[in-house]
């Protein structure tokens, strides 16, 4: 399932998958760690995004992550995802405040 | 407690064979771990045990064949809640529980754990044959022909690790019910089975074929009118065995057996599974009077016994106490035996998650199941629990437990009886929220009062067109629906799963979420004001059509 | 090719294998190799010769094999060996077994362990299949012969 990711103007991609033994949601830093906060994500640009991300699906097995793909955000720190989805996996169910994620470390 | 009622009991063959079934997939999670099992391997095999992997975490669900569990079993979803969840679960439609914060790791474990309690998740999802459902008030109900949950235990028995139907093309989902008063939704399901009794004693089935919600709602078709209790299982094998050949598999929207159905008709269906049928050894899938009456064994019935003044204590409680009295009005059903009445538990708060249910709470309700009602609890396909077995004089008593632990809500067919998905707090398939807007629409109409003035109106929301949450069976149904990236919602009325199903229509332009609730307080406030005197929704929406509704929803847009 | 045996009957190579439509024509061939979309009565006409079928999963997920083999063994009474080949797990080794196949075409890599050990698996089963059977205690269980 392969969903087209546009960009916009003021937007940048991150990486994000589920980690593998235990489903946390994590984002994809500079150095190719995957960490928990989406304040540690490296923000790409669209034109160098393909070659990131097919590096990160190769290593999601040995990574132990699961479903790597693409997310696009606004150019803030800490980067902001668009679309209704990738904010609510970014800081947690809006029904439970109380399960909140942080959002840098 | 010794022999549970209401439910199977477990002996230790079927114990080794759940053993059996739990050593097989902590290899298999080893293997996904190694990496000996691609993800698009393990999929399929973690979703027939009930896994799913939603967008914050691993997602478990746990079987509760035909809704029934005892209060040993509903203790332990509370040890699960605490031990390995968030402190809660969620009760769904159809009748399983599911937690939403699960570890892949520790699964095996859970899994251990639930077969202390002789409870699993085999087949709770996949393309398989899911858990069988059933009718909430079944054994119970004064309206009832015969219990179905023996039945619908053979058809789990029969459908669990069945060789041949286990990579069917898409998910299969069976319902039986024993009653004229289908409360099991049987047109809405692949299968859905209406059991009555037959003249020589045995019981005969009336089964329908190829109904569904999802993207392309279609109410079930008769396929036979009257099969024999010693046909069943042939009769079930040739059913799915047609679709399993020839469902298709290119298109995950059109593979469904209702797709099937419509693209051959009923005749042709019925044709091919006569045809099956002919070549097929009917002995050899015969389903036997021993067999039936062996596994009826394993079933305990409630001894039932109450004071010759117990219906004159509850009307005299209902007399003194107006509160109760809503309660009892909505929130009970007729029992079969005098004395007796079958309780409803709301799950859907005023405000709060329609389905969910604390550890604290699953515990408290273990325990009112064991003073009340012989320790047996049932799930409904409305995601509320039922106390089968009530003495009618100790009613007021059970109530004043509930209350204590905000579990008294009287809304039961009500308009605050909200049915929603997880939606896309939870969900990796949703386009939007759907308990927020059911947290405002049930604390809009949170009032008791208010919502017996209102009367019988059903309110379903999906976050997605798949319709988990059922919207086109609603009388109210709302869809989500993403429009650049905001939630929208879009209403569909007129929906109903029961006796002469029919789906929604739609109503107009899709709205934004605070727009949405105002519509639907504007349009219960048309109803209320044109209806005649004992008319429901539904009725006032048959004899006026939508159009004052449409006009009212859509007043100041 | 590994072959995996499921039962008894030993695995045996044939020299040609032909696919439905060439089986006509060439009447010395014993084996054939059924697609996933055809429909197994249409080897009515050519059972007597038949010494093999061949079933192939195009992916795992498609379980229309499991309906072909049953037919084979339930309609057709055919009595020769059936084979699966494709993409198939050793998690559907009980499955394939009891739908009246005898062998499998080990896909590259896969462990004949892990075949092994999902045979014995399950001590009894809930449901009637082509395996010869007893009952245990009274209701649906059986145990198969293996």
């Amino acid at each position: 399932m392969k969903r087209p990711v546009r960009v916009g103007a003021g937007e940048k991609l991150v990486l994000t998958a589920n980690r593998l033994l235990d489903g946390t949601i994590v984002w994809r830093d500079r150095l190719g760690r995957w960490r928990p906060v989406i304040g540690a994500a490296e923000k790409l640009d669209a034109e160098r995004v393909g070659d990131v991300l097919e590096l990160a699906q190769i290593r999601a097995q040995e990574d132990g992550v699961v479903g790597v793909y693409e997310v696009a955000v606004r150019d803030v720190d800490p980067p902001e995802p668009v679309t209704v989805r990738e904010r609510i996996r970014a800081h947690g169910p809006t029904v439970h405040p109380e399960f909140a994620v942080e959002t840098v470390q | 407690m010794s022999v549970p009622v209401g439910h199977y009991q477990y002996d230790q063959i079927d114990r080794d064979f759940l053993e059996a079934r739990i050593a097989e997939f902590s290899e298999q999670v080893a293997r996904r771990i190694d990496g000996s099992l691609s993800e698009d391997e393990f999929k399929p095999l973690r979703l027939m045990n009930g896994l799913y992997l939603q967008l914050h975490a691993y997602m478990l669900r746990i079987a509760i064949p035909y809704g029934t569990i005892d209060s040993k079993q509903m203790r332990m979803f509370a040890h699960i809640a605490r031990h390995y969840d968030r402190d809660y679960g969620h009760f769904t439609t159809r009748q399983n529980i599911q937690f939403n914060w699960i570890k892949l790791e520790e699964t095996p474990d859970i899994l251990r754990d639930l077969a202390t309690v002789d409870m699993h998740a085999i087949q709770t999802s996949g393309n398989c044959i899911r858990n069988v459902t059933s009718d909430e008030f079944a054994g119970a109900a004064a309206d009832e022909l015969v219990d179905p949950r023996v039945h619908a235990e053979i058809l789990r028995q029969w459908s669990t690790l069945h060789p041949e139907f286990t990579f069917l093309p898409r998910k299969f989902k069976i319902a039986i019910s024993g009653s004229p008063h289908d409360r099991v939704a049987a047109r809405f399901h692949d299968i859905g089975i209406l059991a009555r009794p037959g003249d020589d004693g045995r019981t005969v089935f009336r089964i329908f074929v190829g109904g569904g919600l999802g993207r392309t709602p279609i109410i079930g078709q008769e396929i036979f009118d009257s099969v024999p209790e010693e046909r069943l299982l042939a009769t079930l094998e040739a059913i799915v065995r047609v679709y399993n050949a020839h469902g298709r598999r290119d298109n995950i929207y059109k593979a469904r057996i209702k797709i099937l159905v419509q693209a051959l008709g009923i005749d042709a269906y019925r044709e091919a599974v006569e045809a099956e049928l002919a070549q097929m050894d009917l002995e050899h899938y015969r389903l036997t009077p021993e067999m039936v009456d062996a596994i009826q064994a394993r079933f305990a019935v409630p001894e039932l016994s109450a004071p010759e003044n117990a219906a004159q204590e509850l009307a005299n409680r209902q007399r003194e106490n107006p509160e109760f009295d809503l309660w009892v009005r909505s929130n009970t059903h007729p029992h079969r035996e005098a004395g007796h009445i079958i309780a409803v538990v709301s799950l859907k708060p005023a405000g709060g998650i329609p389905g969910d249910a604390t550890s604290a709470q699953m515990d408290r309700l273990a325990d009112l199941a064991d003073e009340y009602s012989f320790g047996e609890l049932r799930i409904t396909h409305l995601q509320n629990i039922v106390l089968g077995h009530v003495r009618q004089d100790r009613l007021y008593d059970l109530w004043s437990s509930l209350k204590e632990v905000d579990l008294a809500s009287a809304n039961i067919g009500l308009i605050g009886d909200i049915v929603a998905c997880p939606g896309l707090d939870y969900c990796a398939l949703a386009n939007a929220r759907s308990i927020p807007i059911a947290q405002k629409l049930g604390a809009r109409f949170g009032d008791a009062s208010l919502q017996a003035e209102i009367g019988a109106l059903r309110i379903n929301i999906s976050g997605c067109i798949n319709a988990c949450g059922h919207h086109h069976a609603g009388h109210i149904g709302l869809l989500g629906v993403d429009k650049r990236g905001e939630e929208f919602f879009q209403i569909t009325l007129g929906g109903r799963a029961e006796n002469g199903a029919s789906i929604g229509t739609i109503l107009g332009p899709a709205l934004p979420e605070d727009d949405t609730v105002d519509a639907i307080a504007r349009l219960v406030d048309r109803y209320l004001g044109i209806r005649k005197d004992g008319e429901t929704f539904l009725d006032t929406l048959d004899r006026l059509g939508d159009a004052p509704f449409k006009e009212a929803a859509y007043e100041t847009v | 090719m590994r072959l995996f045996e499921l039962g008894e009957r030993t695995a045996k190579v044939h020299e040609s294998l032909v696919t439905l439509p060439e089986l006509a024509e060439n009447t010395d061939v014993r084996a054939v190799l059924l697609d996933i979309a055809d429909d197994p009565a249409a080897l009515k006409p050519y059972l007597n010769r038949l010494e093999l079928v061949v079933l192939r999963f195009p992916i795992f997920r498609d379980g229309r094999v499991f309906t072909q083999a049953r037919e084979l063994r339930e309609y057709l009474r055919f009595s020769g060996e059936i084979r699966a080949e494709g993409h198939v797990l050793p998690d559907q080794a009980a499955f394939l077994k009891r739908c009246g196949v005898d062998s499998v075409v080990l896909p590259e890599g896969s462990d004949p362990e892990l075949w092994k050990r999902q045979l014995d698996r399950f001590p009894v089963a809930y449901q009637r299949s082509v395996l010869p059977s007893r009952p245990v205690g009274a209701g649906l269980r059986i145990e198969e012969e293996t």
